[in-house]
């Protein structure tokens, strides 16, 4: 059988249509099926992955419809990066959170694991095609999953978050459809590469409508200030291995959306620094308010979308370097704002007071978790040797490059912030004497896999980033290529 | 003071978006060159009657053009339903305590016109999804047609249960059914959802190639969702 882009999405389809007969078989069909359909996954990615990078881009056509009449799906080695490591880690918190919610009966589990599995391949749709409105069919997808899982908990606050995020959602969801709309009526076409050829013959007016448009949606998807107040909430209330699946998968697939408007489409004077100005923005706020925040997950929280802001940034800058440094970042956000909330959600599983001064003293009852936390928390704020010292590093050398020092000195102090309160919350989990009973909750055998994996990748990738940067290199190249872009999907005439 | 921040945004926004569509010629024929099409929308309208057979070309663009996207929404419902029944439907935790769906009985007018009415809204909708490559229509609409059917049934009769067990049995097999095609297109043609080439003749029941087929499915399964949809929403507990 050959492998194409478009298994990533009839796989999980075929499961997510087929586990409500499959549990009246086989009762634990529902925790069983996604796993495997999220392996299948990784294994595709990596053939395909391997595929791009020696015989280069591959565009699919759907329905037999050759672009631009068709829908098509496109593997670039930048999205096909993107897809392998959204696969990868949706399999990983698919690992985690294998034995979530066992002991409940009924429907449950099984509602959890489709809209867990199909969020994830959502977001690869996301990724991975080459027709605007096929992107917003996808991101409907991903936004009708996250505000189910939101509002998972009924206990919690859930449904409060559940409903702020679907509304502002919906309102993103317009905005978009708006602007495609604009788009279509100006160009005549859907197909991506096409509407980036002919957008030299958009009137200038109708151009920036459609991109405010395009910014004010795909901002909220991707957690632009000032448009990311429902990340918060939802990050809190999810479960945890949602929240992870936000962070990783989510969040990855809007930044990836918005960067594809701007960089393919848009011709536009100006975007770039509104990028950096935006991104800043968006990090030092998020960054401020993450000191402020009691609840660990909610630091978290704002600590994801404060990393997005500096993926914004490096974005903005727009040099190959730089765009480099973004993909880098986008990996390492992904690993290990992923494992932050997995270890996280046993400390808060554990705790008696569910605020961060529940960590106190956590390392004795959870030592290998403690461990993990940390160094996931070094991780992130940038410390050598783990990997995201890397990213980091590139980002600041491209600034450099462009002469931005103000910048430079801007991401440096709000590194300082970050450093302060995750050295505060690993503070508590060692050095704070607090009595503690012995844990109820040891993490399981699956979750604890699932977490030493990422955490051997950000040493792996720490001491020895150059079994990335190959791939990050063309992933970079590929999306800075425009002309390469269009000529390789409408040339295939 | 904020309302009338609120209400300045709010009349930026609609200026900017009058300014826009004012310049956008709604009603004129912008489709260009019908022979040599170089706008999707004039190549649709060409192709759709020779090369698929399809009389109603808008079925032609949902089913097959843009067949992808109709999967996709076609799970989006799927998506919701499934999402709906995580938040409200908990039966199994909960005391199995008998749900009041309908509090006032209904009078003999409105259950006997029910009763004849019911069926003939499940036969006008399976004919609308069976038409949809002839006639204006289609499985999404066919299907809403059907549940609103059952909605009569489930607010008119309190009593009235809908087979949980074949509704789950049809939604599934319908999306498979639609996944399948899909599938064979692939294998038979190479491409994802690519239809056949005996595409019989334009106007006939059966023309279009695996058009109908589809909508069919769909039909199906946009039917068997809703009505789980409504049926969820109506088992409510008020708490």
């Amino acid at each position: 059988m050959v492998i194409s882009p478009v298994h990533y999405i009839v796989a999980p389809l075929l499961a997510a249509f087929a586990i409500p007969l499959l549990t009246k078989l086989y009762k634990d069909a529902a925790r069983v099926v996604p796993g495997i359909v999220l392996f299948y996954n990784v294994i595709i990615s990596f053939v395909l992955m391997q595929q791009v990078s020696q015989t280069g881009m591959i565009s699919e056509v759907l329905a037999g419809w050759r672009p631009p009449w068709g829908i098509n799906l496109v593997l670039t080695p930048f999205t096909a990066f993107l897809a392998t490591m959204i696969s990868v880690l949706g399999f990983i918190i698919w690992l985690y959170g294998f034995r979530f919610k066992r002991t409940l009966k009924g429907g449950v589990v099984k509602h959890y694991e489709i809209l867990q599995m199909m969020m994830v391949a959502g977001s690869i749709g996301v990724i991975i095609t080459g027709d605007l409105f096929n992107m917003f069919v996808f991101i409907e997808i991903v936004g009708i999953t996250a505000y189910s899982l939101t509002a998972f908990y009924r206990e919690r606050n859930g449904a409060e978050a559940g409903f702020k995020y679907l509304l502002i959602g919906s309102l993103a969801s317009t905005f978009l459809l708006l602007a495609i709309l604009i788009i279509y009526t100006q160009t005549g076409t859907l197909n991506m590469a096409q509407i980036a050829e002919r957008m030299a013959f958009v009137p200038h007016t109708m151009k920036v409508t459609a991109l405010i448009f395009f910014l004010i949606a795909l901002g909220i998807e991707a957690e632009m200030f000032p448009l990311n107040a429902w990340a918060p909430d939802a990050y809190e209330q999810a479960p945890s291995p949602t929240s992870a699946t936000f962070a990783a998968v989510v969040s990855i697939a809007g930044v990836y959306a918005l960067v594809r408007v701007l960089f393919t489409l848009f011709d536009v004077s100006g975007v770039h620094n509104y990028l950096i100005v935006m991104g800043f923005v968006t990090m030092l706020v998020a960054e401020i308010t993450a000191i402020a925040q009691k609840n660990l997950k909610r630091m978290l929280a704002y600590s994801s979308i404060g990393q997005v802001g500096l993926v914004l940034i490096a974005f903005g800058i727009g040099s190959k370097l730089a765009v480099f440094g973004a993909i880098f970042l986008m990996l390492n956000h992904a690993v290990i704002k992923s494992l932050l909330f997995m270890t996280g959600s046993y400390f808060i599983y554990n705790a008696d007071d569910k605020r961060l001064i529940g960590l106190n003293g956590m390392h004795k009852q959870l030592p290998y978790v403690s461990a993990l936390f940390s160094l996931a928390a070094f991780a992130i704020v940038g410390f050598p040797p783990f990997s995201g010292f890397w990213s980091k590093f590139y980002i600041l050398i491209s600034a450099s490059d462009q002469k931005m020092m103000y910048l430079i000195i801007g991401i440096l102090l709000v590194t300082i912030i970050e450093l302060v309160y995750y050295l505060r919350a690993v503070g508590r989990i060692y050095f704070a004497k607090e009595e503690m009973e012995d844990v109820a909750h040891r993490p399981s055998v699956n979750a604890l896999v699932a977490m030493s994996l990422l955490a051997l990748f950000i040493i792996v990738v720490g001491v020895y980033p150059d079994i990335v940067t190959g791939y990050l290199n063309d992933a970079a190249s590929a999306l800075l290529d425009k002309a390469h872009y269009i000529q390789q999907i409408l040339g295939s005439k | 003071m904020k309302k009338y921040i609120i209400f300045i945004l709010i009349a930026i926004l609609g200026l900017t978006l009058a300014q826009t569509f004012k310049a956008i010629p709604f009603g004129a024929d912008r489709r260009g060159d019908l022979e040599n099409p170089d706008k999707v929308a004039a190549y649709y309208l060409k192709e759709s009657p020779e090369t698929l057979q399809t009389a109603n070309s808008i079925t032609a663009i949902v089913v097959n053009f843009r067949g992808f996207d109709t999967l996709g929404e076609v799970t989006v419902l799927f998506l919701a339903a499934t999402g709906l029944a995580s938040i409200l439907y908990r039966k199994e935790e909960e005391d199995e305590e008998e749900v009041e769906r309908v509090r006032l009985p209904s009078s003999s007018l409105v259950r006997t016109g029910a009763k004849i009415l019911f069926p003939l809204m499940l036969l006008l909708g399976i004919y609308v999804f069976v038409h949809g490559h002839l006639t204006p229509g289609g499985g999404f609409q066919g299907g809403a047609i059907i549940a609103t059917g059952f909605l009569l049934m489930l607010i008119t009769y309190k009593h009235f249960e809908t087979n949980h067990k074949v509704m789950v049995w049809l939604e599934s097999l319908a999306g498979l059914a639609f996944v399948a095609v899909g599938l064979y297109g692939l294998f038979a043609y190479g491409s994802f959802l690519q239809n056949t080439h005996s595409v019989g003749t334009l106007n006939d029941l059966i023309s279009g190639g695996l058009i109908p087929l589809i909508y069919i499915f769909i039909g199906i399964k946009v039917g068997t969702e809703l009505t789980n949809i409504l049926d969820i929403l109506l088992k409510i507990k008020k708490s």
